[in-house]
């Protein structure tokens, strides 16, 4: 073909305008048979403590105050090679700061979670852990490592969702496959890179009213006049079509303009929530004024889902690099995130899991890294690479499970250690694609790019 | 419904398929040339082959494994286990296994077994193959000649040579090309391909009603002269150049240069001077060596300057390695940074020789006349500032790891190496090392320093006009009426001018801080104060940049000095002219504190209470400073006092070290290294095979469509020789025998008749069967224009198309209002236009090609944005001029023509005017709503954006 990027190649080739190329590309079907069909991807800007969260570590408190020097796990500060982007935090944040929450045991599989997330903890049993991932951008750029598995020094590259959405077909050609909501950080901005635009995320507002770039006329323009004209277009395309026959772009430019008018109607519905129960809307929390936006995402997340989007990503928290970047005054920070995030996670959990669309879908809980043992400041903690906490949820993985460990001030993970590929590896391979066979052409790919699937969480 | 093959979804069960291969394999019968061959190919043949013969051994051919190497034959037939080949590649401890780790990944067990079971079955092969050929005879690592000329029998249609040569090929393959396209299609193209902007109507009817022949000559002569043709084509340089606008955290510098749009300018005159393309390359590279006194030409060392990374030095080098050698020379060097490369005879010792020419190269800004302020101008130049660091090979490409054992020297690859490359130091001009000595930088420190003073002066007497105005108010206000003055919101009544003149006891908060007429007049004699005092401040700083320039020129008079006796002399008048500058410093310093007291005086007796215990610190402060600047004005000066000089360049600090501090200041050197002047010789020299085919390469895709060699960074082995080499060569030959003329090859381009050839494939369908992808062009590619010229052209058609050329780029926050074209916004990593972004902008890292993505959110874009709606009304009154609103088939006929650049069919004229005809039976319309609509139908057409 003589055009790249062409989102449409799928549809083009099945209405008979395009051929397939030659040698058949893997481009717009699974490898494999898939367990899930789209992920939700939760990101918490900033960096979320591990310790506070999903890996509670009482050594912290119980030697609250003393340097890490003067605790019998006075060796962990040696092993700091990973590190990339020289920050020096978890050299200089020596002295070992309390636990701010308290945490407990919960549900059948008696999994520890901190009690800022009381409504995640209640789906534990549904839960995948992953207590023992480490990265190497000790500074925000961690961000866009935990989305293209590159540090940044290394240059930019496609994002997991702009892999998934050029590796898989569409479920749904009036909706884009990959939508993006929430806040990004300018270097976190894009993410087809190489792909070519064309896999960026979709920006989706959570705004019937406006809910997409360009998702009506910027300047007023009647409804009944555009509907003569798009009558119009089509009939002069017709016309040029006697002129210049079999025209795979002009077909793919008139299917384009059907598809996006096609998205211009149905994407206000799918934000229109009118339709769903109060008992729904209350769920999500998004009657509260302190979790109602991320409820509304959340909610909007689930509804895209039902209609077959593949890739969801949120990212949660703006300002600064991120809000849960707690450098100071980590307890009302943490305490204030978590609140936002909870209630919204715990319902978006028990609404998937209540349609049965929970075995389909694969919810992610991510974040850049964690944070400090030692305290930065009096009340804060540092940004910490060498051992952080997510989770995972649905989408054929085991449930109620932990997999992997950091040390017992949650310094280095120290048991079944996982970059951030092995997060992507895991999902491409529910989703039924074969990450090595996501290359394009003049582009190698390395072998930390493709990370290897967890398969001991994998059901 | 998620559609795909059915294969077992864990690992369990890909193991199990595995199996099942395993069971097909044994019945199957195993093809050497299908099967076995690419297993060699892939794994064995980048050491064992014609790239090279480690271990003496080549796997490329059957006879090759017979006759084996060191270790003796590598293949017995009918043995799997006695073929040492075998052994190795099914070894089970990875140290002895091939590929060695690193190096490959080991066969699978699938691929094992169809080994073995081609050794088993006698190992056999076709009797006539061929090793792989010596990398020095790949197509475009060969000497180019210029290859003759085909004689062909359809020599009517030829124009050119061009034509020829693609003549050649479809009598071969009995293709026959497209007739010539309409003159009014010729006309956009040509419009859109070399200015970038579609013809206006006139131009059209001009040459529509151009009898004469040679008008199509016409029309390129005036093109290729037109100062829109270089912006036009600038903007392709910029992609493969990676032109990138400054970008970072707020004002902090992290990547490209601040000002780095004087690198553009210099591409967009460059082109319209048609300055030959060695010429560009080797100002590119090392302008700083060549012509270090020509700012104009070092400007175009902003290609060296983007590269400019504020924390990884690693980053910086290897992206300026791998674009010099994909942009100028197709090779991807880059392959060979952590071990050799697997097609190509670039060792990895190579990448690290090419690094070492870029090694010494650092970036720095110099002043420019009239502008002593960095912030707001200056030039990004290069310069080598480490002239001794070393170049060492990484182990494995891991910076933590270099090989010290050996300091790697600039060098260029063995196969590229047709001559001595002579690397000497170059001895610069005293303005490199000493940008100080410009004729224009103390003048422009002087002249800003007299700037500062009239406006402080001119601030001072406007302060005193207004206090003075004031007190005279408040004298007539208490004389004539004690109510309140309604014009000012913030002006409370005064009793009298006496209170107005004391601090009031009863003053509140808020007034206080509102500054209330009273208030004003009661702190009116300190106010005053502070005025005098920045007036002193501004001249004390004119006269310390006095006696800095006296000073600087009398150490320099010393320096130049020839005679020893002299020399004294001149020493002493340095050493007066020192002390008057340290002197004149230490008076800036006492009127600064001075300044600074009587402004905190100022502020304290205005603030709130509460807010007075801070502003008290900094009176203090400003007060111990007077007095210690004070004592050191009547301090004798020492050896040890030095006075700060005047810059005429800054260094662009970096981070490498330290995310937080910067790294140590480099000097500028008075010699560089003259590695980057050899290496852009070797690279601008006639006999390198690779440059001017790739630069036609590149030239021809954006005139064409599609490029000549498929991949237009990539000239190396994995790329075979392309239908058209004979072509390239043709046409690189023309391209240095004419001077690297790039208009001269514009020119032959697009009078060929191949660039004439209508894009529809209608006629040729027999063409359509044999060559359905117009690999052999026969017949025109039709393409999307970029971003840039959609703009530009919904711009241009509504008349609100700014021709200034040149300048800063235009922020984001002014785009969207914004009539200048495209190439003139910010466009950087971080920060693109929207509009553009959308249809596939340059990708700043790395663009030797757009992309031509199609999706539906370019539709909304361009349905919806206020670009193309704000255009519409106003293309439709431009192309209605003059047509009565009754003829809706002129106005058609017209707005075909000026949108679409062709004339309408009977039909689409039908069409257009029955849609008017309901357009305007609708309520809510108004009169002239119907003609813009229709343009915006026929902006969102396919032919809009299409280079038909």
């Amino acid at each position: 073909m003589g055009f790249t990027g062409l989102a449409l190649g799928a549809m083009l080739q099945r209405d008979g305008i395009v051929r397939a190329e030659e040698g058949g590309s893997s481009v717009g079907y699974p490898h494999f048979l898939p367990k899930a069909k789209s992920v939700i991807w939760l990101f918490m800007n900033g960096g979320v403590s591990h310790m506070e969260s999903f890996d509670p570590k009482p050594m912290i408190t119980r030697y609250g105050g003393k340097t890490i020097a003067e605790t019998p796990f006075a060796g962990v500060q040696k092993n700091l090679e990973i590190e990339r982007s020289v920050a020096m935090n978890a050299e200089q944040r020596n002295t070992l700061y309390p636990l701010q929450v308290g945490f407990r045991k919960h549900g059948q599989s008696g999994i520890e979670i901190s009690d800022w997330f009381p409504e995640i903890a209640r789906h534990v049993d549904k839960l995948a852990i992953v207590r023992s991932m480490w990265t190497t951008d000790s500074n925000h750029g961690a961000q866009t490592q935990f989305h293209s598995g590159r540090n940044q020094l290394d240059g930019d590259f496609p994002t997991l969702g702009a892999w998934v959405h050029y590796g898989l077909g569409s479920l749904n050609e009036n909706l884009p496959q990959f939508i993006s909501m929430g806040h990004r950080e300018y270097w976190n901005k894009r993410d087809g890179h190489y792909l070519g635009p064309a896999h960026d995320a979709v920006p989706l507002r959570i705004d019937p009213a406006n809910p997409l770039d360009y998702a009506k006329p910027e300047i007023p323009f009647s409804e009944e006049a555009r509907r003569l004209d798009m009558d119009l277009a089509r009939n002069l395309h017709a016309l040029r079509g006697v002129e210049y026959p079999s025209d795979p772009v002009m077909a793919a430019r008139v299917s384009s303009y059907e598809m996006a008018f096609q998205m211009q109607r149905s994407i206000p519905r799918v934000l229109d929530f009118s339709g769903e129960s109060p008992e729904t809307k209350a769920l999500y929390g998004i009657d509260k004024p302190h979790c109602r936006d991320f409820g509304m995402q959340l909610l909007a997340s689930r509804r895209l889902v039902e209609r077959g989007v593949r890739f969801i990503q949120i990212q949660h928290g703006a300002g600064g690099a991120g809000s849960w970047d707690a450098h100071g005054g980590l307890k009302a920070n943490h305490e204030s995130n978590a609140r936002a995030v909870d209630q919204p996670i715990g319902a978006l959990i028990t609404d998937l899991d209540r349609r049965g669309l929970l075995d389909e879908t694969l919810v992610v809980f991510a974040t850049e890294f964690g944070r400090t043992p030692g305290s930065q400041g009096s009340d804060g903690r540092d940004h910490h690479i060498f051992g952080f906490s997510v989770w995972m949820a649905g989408g054929g993985l085991k449930r109620g499970v932990v997999h992997g460990a950091t040390d017992e001030i949650g310094f280095h993970a120290v048991e079944n250690r996982h970059y951030v590929t092995d997060i992507h590896a895991t999902i491409l391979r529910q989703l039924g694609l074969d990450s090595r066979r996501l290359e394009v052409p003049g582009r190698v790919r390395l072998e930390i790019d493709h990370g290897r699937p967890i398969f001991e969480i994998i059901a | 419904m998620i559609k795909g093959p059915g294969f077992g979804g864990c690992h369990a069960k890909w193991m199990a398929l595995l199996g099942l291969l395993l069971t097909n394999v044994g019945e199957a019968s195993v093809e050497y040339l299908k099967d076995i061959k690419p297993l060699f190919s892939a794994r064995c043949t980048s050491c064992h082959g014609a790239l090279k013969q480690n271990a003496k051994l080549r796997l490329d051919t059957v006879e090759f494994m017979l006759r084996g190497g060191k270790s003796g034959p590598a293949l017995e037939p009918g043995k799997p286990e006695s073929s040492l080949f075998f052994k190795r590649v099914t070894e089970a401890n990875p140290d002895e296994r091939m590929p060695p780790p690193h190096e490959g990944h080991p066969l699978t067990v699938a691929e094992a077994a169809l080994l073995r079971q081609w050794i088993t079955g006698g190992a056999s092969a076709p009797a006539d193959e061929k090793p792989e050929a010596n990398p020095a005879e790949h197509w475009s690592f060969r000497p180019r000649t210029r290859p003759s000329v085909p004689k062909v029998a359809r020599s009517a249609w030829v124009r050119n040579p061009i034509d020829a040569f693609l003549s050649e090929q479809h009598e071969a393959t009995g293709l026959a090309p497209q007739p010539e396209a309409s003159r009014e299609i010729l006309l956009r193209r040509l419009y859109l391909d070399l200015v970038g902007v579609p013809p206006t109507v006139d131009e059209i009817t001009a040459f529509e009603a151009d009898v004469a022949t040679g008008w199509y000559e016409r029309a390129v002569r005036r093109l290729l002269g037109d100062p829109r043709h270089g912006e036009r084509w600038a903007r392709h340089w910029m992609d493969i150049w990676r032109y990138s606008d400054w970008w970072g955290l707020g004002e902090e510098l992290r990547n490209s240069q601040k000002h780095i749009w004087h690198w553009r300018d210099w591409i967009v005159e460059s082109l319209n001077a048609d300055t030959p393309y060695d010429q560009m390359v080797r100002q590119m590279l090392a302008a700083d060596e060549l012509y270090p006194k020509d700012l104009q030409k070092l400007r175009a060392t902003g290609f060296l300057a983007r590269n400019w990374i504020l924390f990884s030095r690693l980053q910086w080098m290897d992206e300026t390695v791998e674009h010099v050698s994909k942009g100028f020379l197709g090779l991807t060097m880059n392959c060979a940074k952590c071990h050799d490369h697997k097609y190509d005879p670039i060792t990895q010792t190579d990448y690290y020789k090419m690094r070492a020419f870029f090694e010494p190269y650092h970036v720095r800004l110099d002043m420019l006349p009239n502008e002593p302020d960095f912030s707001r101008d200056g030039l990004p130049r290069v310069f080598d500032g480490l002239l001794d660091a070393p170049t060492y090979r990484y182990f494995r490409g891991d910076e933590t790891k270099p090989d010290k054992t050996s300091l790697i020297a600039p060098g260029v690859p063995d196969v590229f190496s047709f001559k001595k490359l002579e690397i000497r130091p170059v001895l610069l001009p005293l303005e490199a090392s000493q940008p100080e000595r410009r004729p224009w930088v103390l003048e422009a420190y002087i002249s800003a320093a007299r700037r500062k003073v009239e406006a402080a002066s001119n601030a001072h007497a406007l302060l005193k006009q207004s206090v003075m105005r004031e007190m005279e108010s408040v004298t007539k206000a208490s004389v004539s009426s004690p109510t309140p003055r309604g014009d000012d919101p913030n002006s409370r009544p005064s009793a009298s001018p006496g209170e107005a003149l004391q601090p009031s006891a009863n003053t509140d908060q808020k007034a206080s801080s509102s500054v209330g007429a009273g208030a004003r007049l009661s702190t009116a004699p300190l106010e005053l104060r502070v005025g005098e005092l920045a007036l002193a401040l501004a001249r004390a700083e004119l006269r310390t940049v006095e006696h800095r320039s006296e000073a600087m020129r009398s150490a320099w008079a010393r320096e130049d000095a020839g005679s020893d006796v002299s020399k004294a002399d001149l020493a002493a008048v340095e050493r007066r002219d020192a002390s008057a500058a340290i002197r004149a410093h230490q008076e800036v310093m006492a009127a600064k504190a001075r300044h600074h007291a009587a402004d905190a005086e100022l502020r304290l007796a205005r603030a709130a209470p509460d807010k007075k215990g801070a502003i008290e610190k900094e009176l203090a402060a400003a007060r111990d400073a007077l007095e210690k600047a004070m004592k050191n004005l009547v301090s004798e000066i020492n050896e040890t006092n030095r006075f700060t000089p005047l810059d005429g360049a800054k260094w662009t600090t970096t981070r490498f070290k330290h995310p937080n501090h910067d790294d140590p200041q480099i000097v500028f050197p008075a010699s560089s290294s003259g590695r980057r002047s050899a290496l852009a010789d070797w690279i601008t020299d006639a006999r390198n095979p690779l440059p001017a085919r790739v630069a036609i390469n590149h030239i021809w895709m954006r005139h064409f469509g599609s490029p000549l060699a498929p991949n237009s960074f990539e000239f190396g082995r994995r790329n075979p020789a392309p239908a058209h080499a004979e072509l390239i060569d043709w046409l690189a030959t023309e391209f240095i025998e004419s001077g690297w003329s790039m208009k001269h090859i514009h020119h032959l381009m697009v009078t060929s008749a191949a660039y004439r050839m209508s894009s529809s494939a209608s006629g040729g369908e027999a063409c359509q069967a044999k060559d359905p992808d117009n690999r052999l062009w026969w017949r025109r590619t039709p393409f999307r224009i970029e971003s840039e010229v959609m703009r530009d052209s919904i711009l241009a058609l509504a008349g609100r198309l700014e021709r200034g050329m040149g300048g800063p780029p235009v922020p984001a926050a002014e785009q969207g209002q914004s009539g200048r074209r495209s190439l003139y916004f910010v466009h950087s990593n971080n920060e693109r236009n929207a509009f553009l972004t959308t249809f596939d902008a340059a990708d700043v890292r790395e663009c030797y090609r757009r992309e031509q993505s199609v999706v539906p959110q370019q539709a909304l874009a361009f349905s919806n944005s206020r670009l193309v709606l704000d255009a519409i009304g106003l293309i439709a009154t431009r192309l209605g001029a003059g047509i009565s609103d009754d003829d809706d088939a002129a106005f058609v006929r017209r707005a075909f023509l000026g949108v679409l650049g062709a004339p309408p069919t009977g039909d689409e004229i039908a069409a257009c005017v029955a849609a008017l005809r309901n357009l305007r039976a609708l309520k809510d319309i108004s009169p002239a709503q119907p003609r813009a609509h229709l343009i915006w139908v026929l902006l969102n057409h396919n032919d809009f954006v299409t280079l038909r």
